[in-house]
């Protein structure tokens, strides 16, 4: 069942210095080995954009 | 270049049983800071026991220095024990070896500050803290230092109120 219940206005998006708390939250609920997982894939799709483009 | 592979790179270090710390950016990573690194910062121990082996690991990661990468010139045993920062390219990507950072911090100045965490099946390494890797941010000073320190400091926050 989806939850219509709006984001909490006391759970705030982002800190008073621009920091995106959204992302801090998501990378906190992984494991260390999802978050190196996820970090892998990064660096995956990155170098697969280089190598179409021809920059390796 | 080499097509970078960071869970290659630990598994190969701790098949030779290399003794080091995870720091810079993949420790910010594995403390869940939503940042990009590109390459593994070490902070390795300089035990004469302990750089035979590392040089043993790097040999099988194919281990040369970045500058003049066609030049294949590698990290003899006199550079690992020194405080300098070997900056190489292996195999599966790119590795910097730190003798020290900071302030003059070694490997048996942060193990204490450091935890071990599980980053794939039966592999587990030793990361510097998240506390102790601001403050070593803090100190270096450099742009690319500071630009991150936010996000280390928010999500220090949001761990803690966890």
């Amino acid at each position: 069942m989806e939850n219509d219940e709006p984001p909490s206005p006391e759970l705030p998006t982002h800190s008073e210095d621009g920091v995106d708390l959204t992302l801090i939250r998501w990378m906190l609920s992984l494991t260390p080995a999802e978050r190196l997982e996820a970090l892998q894939g990064i660096v995956d799709f990155i170098e697969s954009v280089r190598r179409e483009n021809g920059q390796d | 270049m080499a097509k970078i592979d960071f869970l290659s790179l630990l598994r190969t270090l701790d098949r030779h049983r290399v003794d080091y710390l995870v720091v810079g950016g993949m420790a910010g990573v594995l403390h869940g800071a939503p940042i990009t690194t590109f390459d593994l910062d070490l902070v390795h121990s300089r035990r004469e026991d302990n750089v035979a082996r590392l040089l043993a690991a790097l040999k099988e990661l194919d281990a040369c220095y970045r500058i003049q990468p066609e030049r294949r010139l590698r990290p003899s045993a006199s550079h690992l024990a020194s405080a300098g920062h070997q900056l190489l390219t292996t195999r599966f990507g790119p590795l910097d070896l730190l003798g020290e950072i900071g302030a003059g911090y070694t490997y048996e100045n942060l193990l204490p500050g450091s935890v071990a965490v599980q980053v794939g099946e039966g592999l587990s390494v030793r990361v510097l803290n998240l506390e102790t890797l601001i403050t070593i941010k803090e100190q270096l000073g450099e742009d690319k230092d500071r630009a991150v320190i936010p996000v280390l400091r928010r999500t220090l926050e949001e761990k803690r109120r966890r």
